[in-house]
């Protein structure tokens, strides 16, 4: 769910600086005025069969028409694809790509084995010194330098929508959404709280983290919902058109951190409010985030509103507030699970009783700790999207190869892929695609893995992912089928923008 | 040539009369849920099986069962409902909806019960259960072997009781159930520094003293509800829960075993020593203890008897004697043969030790012993134990040096349905596990592995 981010206009003069040279930028390149009509092409919508030979129409950005029988507007600038296949671009739910710090942990190769032999009597290195303190307030485009090549390589290997994840167990933060070309924080961060990232591990520590933050957040659900007198949320009001004035993207690390922890779980009663967590409730008009008003603080002084401490209602920690909007449906959840062992331990440690929107999530098939193959039922029973990487599996200590991927699929369960960090493995993402067609799995489910699951995952189905009317104009032009062995990704379009392709062969 | 031997071994089996476990078979006739026969245990069953009905019922027809007891009852039918056994015995009524398990021609026996292990799923200290891996493939291996619970991380020696060592079971791909208990088992020295020696007997009388009070506190609390429980003396938790029986001290005896860098052995073939001062502790605690690894037990295994303890040994671990005095030094196969004469309960275990051994898997021979626990078990019939007892060591024994044998080791009414189906003896090296249950839950069958289902035979 993106929302239009309030505090966007902090530095008006700036932005406006900004715009001016924007436009002047767009002046000289001079065609993007005009519509752009791609014509002579194969047209994987994604959302319907796909269109044998049709145009497809792009104005300011934004898809307009597709069709076998559209016909190009007068005074658009004709492309002509001469047969190829038009795709809508790549979605990427899940990457830390460009994210440096701290370093990733995960890697598909070197999966942490837990629970694998170590030797007689010695323990497997603790994974809990890592921190789990609830930071699900702070944002990982905070944490973001903006000006990498790794965005770029992303985009010409066919990312047109890239998602960042925060780096972590347990409450790590908000994921962002990127648009990929920019090379300011502004152009680049879409949005930057697109979806609360939530990292499991088995380990105690993170499932104590895990249970703790979600009994109080279904507190703090319990304790909205419950009448309140009437100047406190006048109050609230108050403080959240605060951020609408001027704000700024809070560099402040973690708002979180000088806050004491949750609560203790206290016997609380037995959550009355479990069965329908999703239902906002539509008594008193919710002062849009109380939390994210705390962790956005008015840019000229974070210090001296700190000084000021806390008002009453700042009392709340931002984190935990966080967890109840998302109990409360108002956000989006990724949830990591790395493999069949983490993901019964997510139920084991409360997962069960989450019914939030979600969306799960894991870098790669781990044989020691189960593939998701072995907990399907668990799956289906989640009533989840999954997303996992591209990639067949064994047996563990066999060579027989497994397709966990059109298991899952088998099994009823949507199933979208992890394209992974690198620009090196994104651009022979469609290999793996092929190997996964050969080995079962439907054509058009393949497709819709890389575009319309992710981007539903993400909230943004009604932007991009499929080639329709009214989303943005983010295509691939391959000289032929995609999952064609000899096709090449011609060009990139990231919303009506041509982005030259670095994969074809010159 | 080893072929006289074990038949002769089958057959002594064979012609042993089993008198008792068929009395038990009768009686447990139609007695679902009852609990007919209660386990040899001490402790009651656990109750989960008596207070309503289960669910769904498993039923292993047809099989030789062998009890873990020392028993044995041909063609008996083993009813499991849920996670539990209901009844072990002959003409055992099925309730409706049963699914039999048909093991006509094989061999049913209890889950065998490693008093050391490492890996095959299990977490990374206390909660154990958090850090579990139910999806280890290690699991599939262990219930190969027919290991269906081990102690993982086993406690070493100290000043004072200590540990967090955890029962866990091969429950694979269920978290509930890996972990069947943390804190059974403590471990501590048994030669201890005089001061400390001092300390511990302090806190013995200090711990027995509270219990007293707290026996004083109930009987008074019935009278005056105002009556304030005494307060446990600082240090003497662990202590506590020894004299309770909630867990085993197992005493570490150190010296004279085998040190690969020491030269062979260190310490003069003879542990007689420690072992004297591990039954002193145990007559101050008034409980039994678990010598780990005695050498010298087969010298004083009465005493040891006397004292309610019991022994863990690996048979093969053999130290030569003393050339000074032959006849007092060292030990051989027959050390586990003499200590189960005396009436000791015993566990087998692999060597354990500088290069681990408590393992499974398929990467080479070092560590992986318990790939084979068996052939330990085997060790000990080679030194004169009778082969029922031979199953004991791995089974019921071993669950009570664990200290849940009233949950496992044996296949009595109430106990957790811990089972496997073997194609043969279970003492024999070229049985295979057909198929392995875990509370209940069929977790491994032969045929569906990728590994032993291709040895073909």
């Amino acid at each position: 769910m993106l929302r239009t981010n309030p505090r966007r206009n902090r530095c008006f003069a700036l932005r406006a600086a900004v715009l001016a040279l924007g436009l002047c930028a767009a002046g000289l390149r001079a065609q993007d005025v005009r519509p752009i009509a791609f014509t002579n092409a194969r047209i994987l919508t994604i959302s319907g069969a796909p269109i044998e030979r049709g145009t497809l129409v792009v104005r300011n950005g934004k898809i307009v028409a597709v069709g076998a029988d559209v016909a190009a507007p007068a005074g658009a600038r004709i492309v002509d694809c001469e047969g190829g296949t038009l795709m809508p671009g790549l979605v990427s739910a899940h990457s830390r790509a460009g994210l440096v710090s701290p370093p990733p942990t995960f890697s598909v190769e070197a999966g942490p084995r837990r629970g694998g032999r170590r030797g007689q009597g010695t323990p497997p290195p603790d994974s809990g010194a890592r921190g789990v303190q609830n930071s699900a307030a702070t944002k990982v485009a905070e944490r973001l330098d903006p000006k990498q090549e790794v965005f770029g390589e992303l985009l010409r290997a066919g990312i047109t929508t890239l998602a960042l994840t925060p780096p972590g167990d347990g409450f790590p933060g908000f994921g962002a959404v990127l648009k990929p070309d920019g090379t300011t924080l502004e152009a680049l961060v879409v949005d930057d709280d697109a979806f609360v990232f939530l990292g499991m591990q088995r380990d105690a520590r993170v499932k104590k983290a895990l249970k703790d933050g979600f009994e109080a957040a279904n507190k703090a659900v319990a304790a909205r919902k419950a009448p309140k007198e009437a100047p406190k949320p006048e109050a609230k009001a108050a403080d959240g058109s605060k951020p609408g004035g001027e704000a700024k993207p809070a560099e402040a690390p973690k708002p979180s951190d000088p806050q004491p922890p949750p609560e203790p779980p206290k016997p609380e009663p037995p959550k009355p409010d479990q069965p329908k967590p999703e239902q906002p409730k539509p008594e008193q008009p919710k002062p849009q985030e109380p939390p994210k008003a705390d962790d956005k603080k008015p840019e000229g002084a974070p210090t001296a509103d700190k000084a000021q401490g806390p008002k009453p209602e700042d009392k709340k920690d931002p984190n935990i507030e966080v967890l109840a909007d998302l109990i409360e449906g108002k956000h989006k959840a990724i949830v990591q699970l790395n493999s069949a062992a983490d993901l019964l331990h997510w139920l084991h440690a409360g997962g069960k009783d989450l019914t939030f929107s979600r969306t799960i999530c894991t870098e790669s098939f781990d044989t020691q700790a189960g593939a998701f193959d072995l907990v399907i039922d668990e799956l289906k029973a989640m009533k989840a999207a999954v997303l996992v990487p591209p990639d067949l599996s064994v047996r563990p200590r066999s060579r027989y190869v497994v397709n966990p991927v059109r298991s899952l699929h088998d099994a009823g369960i949507e199933v979208g892929f992890v394209l992974g960090d690198s620009p090196a493995r994104v651009r022979t993402l469609f290999f793996r695609l092929m190997e996964q067609v050969r080995a079962g799995l439907p054509r058009d489910v393949a497709l819709r893995g890389v575009t319309l699951v992710p981007s539903k995952a993400l909230g943004l189905e009604s932007q991009c992912g499929t080639l329709e009317a009214g989303k943005k104009a983010n295509l691939l032009l391959f000289s032929s089928d995609p999952l064609d062995p000899t096709s090449e990704l011609r060009s990139v379009w990231l919303e009506g923008r041509k982005i030259e392709s670095d994969t074809q062969a010159r | 040539m080893r072929l006289p031997i074990l038949a002769s071994l089958v057959a002594l089996l064979l012609l042993s009369p089993d008198l008792t476990a068929q009395r038990r078979g009768r009686f447990n006739r139609g007695g679902q849920g009852e609990g007919g026969g209660s386990p040899a245990a001490e402790q009651p069953a656990a109750p989960q099986a008596t207070d309503g009905k289960p669910k769904k019922h498993t039923a292993i027809t047809g099989g030789d069962v062998y009890l873990g007891t020392g028993q044995r009852i041909t063609g008996a039918t083993v009813l499991i409902g849920d996670d539990k056994i209901l009844a072990v015995g002959h003409k055992i009524e099925l309730p409706e909806g049963t699914t039999v398990i048909d093991a006509k021609g094989k061999t049913v026996c209890p889950g065998f019960v490693c008093v050391y292990g490492a890996g095959m799923g299990q977490g990374r200290g206390t909660p154990w259960i958090d850090s579990c891996n139910p999806f280890d493939p290690e699991i599939k291996q262990g219930l190969a072997a027919g290991v269906t619970s081990f102690l993982a991380g086993a406690p070493r020696g100290g000043n004072s009781p200590a540990g967090d060592a955890a029962v866990v079971k091969l429950a694979w791909g269920k978290v509930e159930d890996m972990v069947l208990q943390e804190g059974t088992v403590l471990g501590m020295n048994a030669q201890l520094p005089a001061g400390e020696r001092e300390k511990f007997r302090d806190l013995v009388k200090q711990a027995k003293e509270h219990r007293r009070a707290q026996e004083d506190f109930l009987a008074k609390k019935s009278e005056d509800p105002t009556a304030k429980p005494p307060k446990a003396p600082a240090g003497t938790e662990k202590i506590l829960d020894i004299l309770s029986g909630k867990s085993k001290l197992w005493l570490q005896l150190g010296g004279g075993g085998f040190n690969p860098f020491g030269g062979g052995r260190t310490g003069a073939g003879s542990d007689l020593d420690a072992i004297r001062s591990a039954m002193q502790i145990a007559a101050e605690l008034g409980t039994g203890v678990v010598l780990v690894k005695p050498l010298s037990a087969w010298l004083c295994a009465d005493e040891i008897a006397a004292t309610d303890s019991m022994v863990i040994l690996s048979p093969r671990d053999r130290v030569p004697a003393d050339p000074a005095d032959p006849d007092r030094t060292g030990s051989n196969l027959a050390s586990a043969a003499l200590c189960n004469q005396a009436g000791i309960p015993l566990a087998v275990t692999c060597p354990v030790g500088m290069f681990g051994g408590a393992g499974v898997g398929t990467n080479g021979l070092l560590g992986m012993d318990l790939n084979t626990p068996t052939v330990d078990a085997a060790f000990a019939v080679r030194g004169g134990m009778t082969s029922s007892q031979a199953l004991r060591t791995l089974t019921l024994d071993a669950a009570k040096i664990l200290g849940v044998d009233h949950r496992i080791g044996s296949l009595e009414a109430g106990k957790d349905a811990d089972i496997l189906i073997l194609d043969g003896d279970p003492m024999h090296y070229r049985t295979f596990v057909e198929v392995a249950i875990v509370n209940g839950r069929v977790v491994y069958e032969l045929a569906n592995e990728p590994l032993y289902s291709r040895i073909h035979r």
